[in-house]
């Protein structure tokens, strides 16, 4: 979706976060090209999710920097806001608008950000609750969802804003594991579509079968980056290794 | 009733009528101060919060009669002022609601979560649509049963404006007794006045708080 498809929709220079005296990402190289789904895995703690949310500025960086389509993201500068407009974020928490109705909560953002006439988003609105299969469930409250419904409804509000990329941060840690499958089934819609996504998830089974990349993750660095295949098949790095281990004898 | 406190009927609706009247303004105008000095108290520079600290503590710490003698001579004197008893017991009532109100409006902004901030920054609002669409709508609902306390709280205190001989409805109630001599029945009329008053305040409180529920 990129305007050039030989530049990359992000990419990441020489990332450093630090909270205090703590190093959460330590020197993070990293590019994504337009339809790529990127799945993060590693151990809780190691800047995964800290990760996403300094590309779309929710967090401020202390050395490198990120290029959004070309752009610098700046997470202090007036132009983050045009920025995470084209960049849908879906948190592990759903963090829907507990005083809209699920149909209110996707089109908030596009009226009223975006400015489009109420009528064209409501429309936009109804064809996404088809695609998260909740059509029936659009005039709800979060608060009569169960968890899978209201994530899938945080990923119609995402894509109402017609977002250039998509961050999942654990979209189903927080969910009851018979809610888990409806969620990635979406997700795994969204990344046949040909979107661009960045996935933190402990779902080895989704990585393997939707993600073109793997990134193993460990002590804020990137251990290793290769398609999920063959890093499930044969990890390179011992800490890697330790860590496929862990998860997948489970 | 006894007749010759019934024959002043006229008065003590008069003094329900402006007790009414003073303690809505006083919370209008404290709410109006307070939703201010409430912000501030949450703002990001250090210096800012402080001033709104200060201003909170003093004026929730400070009895109600002692500012309304300090607004009605301290200030006429100060400023050169010829404030009326009104215009006194206004001040007066608006600067402890609003000191009131300011703690209301933090507790309710602040009883939303990071995460709706996080999610509304996400999609593009700037901080002020983020406050106006997401935050404030859910602050509302929390703000609303403690607004009534800060009412009740702020009508009771205007009684105290008789001090300084502003004709509310306990004013209103002693000018009676003076006149007639009947002391019990007349304290008496002026406490089951008040106490209609604010137990339908707490009943309209009540209701509202049930219409501004979220749907369970």
């Amino acid at each position: 979706m990129s305007t050039d498809p030989s530049s990359p929709v992000l990419r990441i220079e020489g990332l450093v976060k630090r909270y205090g005296p703590h190093l959460v990402i330590d020197g993070v190289d990293l590019d994504v090209a337009a339809g790529q789904v990127v799945v993060f895995v590693g151990p809780s703690g190691t800047g995964k999710s800290t990760l996403l949310r300094c590309v779309n500025g929710l967090e401020d960086i202390q050395g490198g920097r990120i290029l959004f389509e070309g752009q610098p993201v700046l997470s202090r500068s007036s132009a983050i806001h045009a920025v995470r407009r084209r960049i849908g974020m879906i948190f592990q928490g759903f963090n829907l608008y507990p005083h809209l109705t699920a149909l209110q909560n996707v089109t908030l953002a596009p009226v009223k950000v975006l400015g489009e006439p109420a009528k064209d988003v409501e429309e936009r609105a109804r064809g996404l609750f088809r695609k998260v299969r909740l059509e029936h469930r659009a005039h709800a409250f979060p608060s009569q969802l169960s968890g899978g419904e209201q994530q899938r409804v945080a990923i119609a509000r995402a894509l109402a804003m017609n977002p250039h990329l998509l961050m999942f941060d654990e979209p189903t840690s927080a969910l009851d594991p018979e809610t888990v499958g409806d969620v990635l089934a979406v997700m795994e819609d969204l990344a046949r579509e040909g979107r661009t996504m960045l996935v933190v998830t402990h779902e080895i089974g989704f990585a393997r079968h939707v993600g073109d990349r793997m990134i193993f993750m460990d002590g804020g660095k990137i251990v290793e980056d290769r398609p999920p295949e063959e890093m499930i098949a044969s990890p390179e790095n011992p800490r890697t290794r330790q860590f496929l281990g862990s998860i997948l004898h489970h | 009733m006894s007749p010759q406190v019934a024959a002043y009927w006229y008065v003590f609706l008069k003094g329900v009528g402006i007790t009414l009247w003073i303690s809505w303004l006083a919370l209008i105008l404290g709410g109006v101060v307070g939703l201010v000095i409430g912000l501030l108290r949450i703002a990001p520079w250090a210096i800012v919060r402080w001033a709104a600290i200060v201003y909170i503590e003093v004026f929730r710490s400070v009895p109600p009669l002692v500012l309304f003698f300090g607004c009605f001579y301290g200030l006429s004197f100060a400023m050169k002022l010829d404030l009326s008893p009104f215009s006194a017991a206004t001040i007066a009532l608006t600067l402890t609601a609003s000191a009131l109100m300011a703690e209301v409006v933090r507790a309710g902004i602040e009883s939303v979560t990071r995460g709706q901030w996080e999610a509304a920054l996400s999609q593009g609002m700037t901080y002020p649509q983020v406050f106006r669409y997401v935050i404030w709508p859910q602050a509302i609902r929390v703000m609303l049963p403690p607004s009534v306390g800060v009412y009740i709280s702020t009508l009771k205190d205007s009684s105290l404006a008789s001090i300084i001989g502003y004709v509310e409805l306990t004013k209103s109630g002693l000018l009676v007794r003076e006149s007639t001599g009947i002391s019990f029945e007349v304290l008496l009329i002026i406490a089951i006045l008040y106490f209609i008053i604010n137990y339908s305040i707490s009943l309209v409180g009540t209701a509202l708080e049930r219409r501004f529920k979220y749907v369970h």
